[in-house]
């Protein structure tokens, strides 16, 4: 069965190809949110395996997003993803428990399947 | 300084009344007495008087010391059982020629001018207590040659006994002494502008006259002879009234020289703004006199408390005198109206008014200006930190997210049949222009100093630089304007470091101390770094000045470089 993705990102053109590209590559992206509320939204809606998350979404942050979905039952894998790079956050940056940073420019199928195939 | 010369000189007039009192009780009633208790209460009233003279206390105190002393030594003629006078006699006696020079050499500041004067004060001194101390602790009974010295001076009365050999060697050296006190005298007065000659010349006088007197004094003892008339007594009862009296006369000449508005002059620099009435009011002598200052702004004179004054309204009898050109008065006197015939004496106090008014005015407007400066130079910069943020932010919104986006349909069409080869050119040609971007923005403005502060920021450079750096800072959120500026610091001193210090390691500190950020970065490599104009240490002052900071660099040759930079906490 196809890993369902959720895509969280305030970029239609992202998403759009962002969907595409997983899609050809077996993932089945079962839904986009274009902001916070939406990305909880759909979670709560969608229950997906793996929420692809921006770190700064116009109202909020990813981060703040990735804390809340781990209180869910059943708590989607979550991706955080950014435009910058990982050096730009800090070595000590806290990230929330569970949650892996995939820089924008690294996001391929081959290497979305490794991070996930890592507990 | 004030009060003790005004208490010694209280604590000599009681003596002194004490002394005539003595005499009166003893039966003398000559015209001596009345010459001497003449003689003190008017030193005693010099005294005061050159106390109450601006910055006169410390000479005042001086002739106070030396009044006192002098009385100290009359008292023991006069309570010659008394055993507590006579104690007290001995060493006042022994001092009383140190404390004349000190007072003499110390006119007209009260202060000792070079090494040769405090030398001769302290030799005269230390004569004048062997001199006076080695009786009071050995002495020998007169007309008892055979009588061994006994330690008990407290147990004798009385002001004769036979000196020891130490006096006969005191009296030898304070004759060299006195020719030295006259030598420094004459040198004084020769080597002073004839301007100030004039106010040395009473004090020089009354100084021969003395020496004179005390010649001889001692030629007639020597001869066992008697002045004719006891003209010798009378000129020594004068002696307490002579220097007293050529100080005064001296002061005065130096008053005179000044000035009558001098001392206002004098006053009014001193004075804090905001105090130029009662200064002026002295000065003019019209107690009543107000001060009205010109605000040009206003359209109105105003007191120096900020009050406006209605010149239109002048009640009768007083009369007012601007200070000023026709037409932009600066200030207004409003004074009693007989003074208009002293026009003079106001337009001259006007003036002196005027100097210190405006000095005090471009002074105000001065401070005005560079704080006006100096918050624009802060909205200058701030205005360009904010813009630096938003250019980032715009990259990372627009430009970037398109890029990542056709990286993306990249991918995509590798999937599909495209040229591979090519494809892959293009991709490696993207990921390039990615970083460049990336770096780009960050060197507009780092994500990381906004979004997590200095701390990590500064962490994150150090992980770039070249050379191993250790960074010691907390994660404590400071104030942006102090981050930034801290932040570019280190950017660009980390910068210099790699390019020009040949460095094998540096360290950076940033912390909290009273109120302030003490910001360090320190490298072991060859130092000799100076701030050019142009050049980037220059630019991170200024930076550090606009936001209200200091920036020092110390950096010897061959001793590493630390630059130290000082900011205010917000």
């Amino acid at each position: 069965m196809a890993t369902r993705v959720l895509i969280v990102d305030d970029h239609p053109s992202f998403r759009r190809l962002a969907t595409r590209l997983l899609q050809e590559a077996g993932f089945a992206v079962v839904g986009e949110a274009a902001d916070a509320a939406g990305a909880i939204g759909e979670a709560e809606r969608l229950r997906p395996d793996v929420v692809l998350l921006d770190v700064v979404l116009p109202d909020g942050s990813g981060v703040e997003v990735a804390r809340e979905l781990a209180h869910t039952d059943e708590a989607p894998r979550v991706i955080l993803i950014s435009s910058r790079g990982r050096s730009d956050f800090g070595d000590s940056f806290a990230w929330p428990p569970g949650c892996t940073f995939l820089p924008k420019h690294e996001l391929t199928p081959a290497r979305l399947r490794a991070v996930l195939q890592r507990p | 300084m004030r009060a003790s010369a005004m208490l010694l000189a209280a604590l000599t007039l009681f003596l002194w009344a004490a002394d005539v009192a003595r005499q009166l009780q003893l039966g003398v009633a000559d015209s001596g007495l009345a010459f001497y208790a003449v003689a003190g209460v008017a030193g005693v009233v010099v005294a005061v008087a050159v106390a109450r003279q601006a910055r006169g206390d410390r000479l005042a105190l001086l002739i106070a010391l030396w009044l006192l002393l002098s009385v100290l030594d009359d008292l023991a003629v006069d309570w010659p059982e008394s055993r507590s006078a006579t104690t007290v006699w001995m060493p006042a006696h022994g001092l009383v020629p140190s404390a004349y020079a000190l007072m003499v050499l110390g006119y007209p500041s009260g202060r000792l001018r070079g090494r040769g004067d405090r030398l001769l004060i302290a030799l005269a001194a230390v004569v004048g207590l062997v001199w006076m101390g080695a009786p009071l602790l050995f002495f020998r009974p007169t007309g008892c040659a055979t009588c061994a010295p006994r330690v008990a001076s407290w147990l004798y009365t009385g002001t004769t006994f036979d000196y020891l050999p130490v006096g006969q060697v005191s009296w030898a050296a304070f004759i060299v002494l006195g020719i030295a006190f006259v030598g420094l005298l004459v040198r004084r007065l020769r080597a002073a502008p004839p301007g100030a000659r004039v106010t040395l010349l009473p004090l020089g006088l009354a100084v021969f006259f003395t020496a004179a007197e005390f010649v001889a004094q001692r030629v007639v003892w020597l001869g066992g002879w008697r002045s004719p008339g006891g003209v010798l007594d009378w000129i020594d009862r004068a002696n307490a009234l002579v220097l007293p009296l050529a100080i005064l006369l001296g002061l005065a000449a130096i008053r005179r020289r000044r000035g009558p508005l001098g001392d206002f002059v004098v006053e009014l620099s001193r004075a804090r703004p905001g105090n130029a009435q009662p200064a002026l009011a002295r000065a003019v002598g019209d107690p009543t006199l107000e001060l009205a200052l010109w605000i040009p702004e206003r359209g109105e004179y105003v007191d120096e408390a900020g009050m406006p004054i209605d010149v239109s309204a002048i009640p009768e009898g007083r009369a007012l005198t601007a200070i000023g050109p026709p037409g932009e008065p600066l200030a207004a006197l409003i004074h009693d109206e007989r003074l208009l015939g002293q026009r003079s004496l106001l337009e001259a106090a006007g003036s002196a008014a005027r100097l210190a008014l405006e000095n005090a005015r471009l002074q105000a407007e001065l401070r005005a200006q560079l704080t006006e400066l100096r918050s624009s130079r802060t909205r200058i910069v701030e205005a360009a930190d904010a813009e630096r943020r938003r250019l980032e932010r715009d990259l990372h919104d627009g430009a970037q997210q398109r890029l990542l986006a056709l990286g993306l349909a990249l991918q995509l069409m590798r999937e599909s049949d495209v040229d591979s080869e090519l494809l892959r050119q293009a991709e490696i040609e993207l990921q390039t222009a990615l970083r460049e971007l990336r770096d780009l923005a960050r060197g507009i403005h780092p994500t990381i100093l906004s979004e997590r502060g200095i701390g990590p920021a500064m962490r994150s450079l150090a992980d770039r630089a070249a050379i191993p750096v250790t960074v010691e800072a907390g994660d404590e959120r400071f104030p942006p304007a102090i981050e930034t500026a801290a932040y570019f610091v280190v950017a660009e001193a980390l910068a210099n470091i790699a390019k020009h210090a040949e460095a094998s390691a540096a360290a950076v500190t940033f912390a909290r101390r009273n109120g302030r950020v003490l910001l360090e970065i320190s490298d072991n490599g060859c130092g000799g770094a100076v701030a050019r104009s142009g050049g980037g240490l220059r630019g991170l002052e200024d930076r550090v000045a606009a936001a209200g900071g200091s920036l020092r660099i110390h950096s010897e040759p061959g001793a590493g470089t630390v630059l130290r930079v000082e900011l205010p906490c917000g």
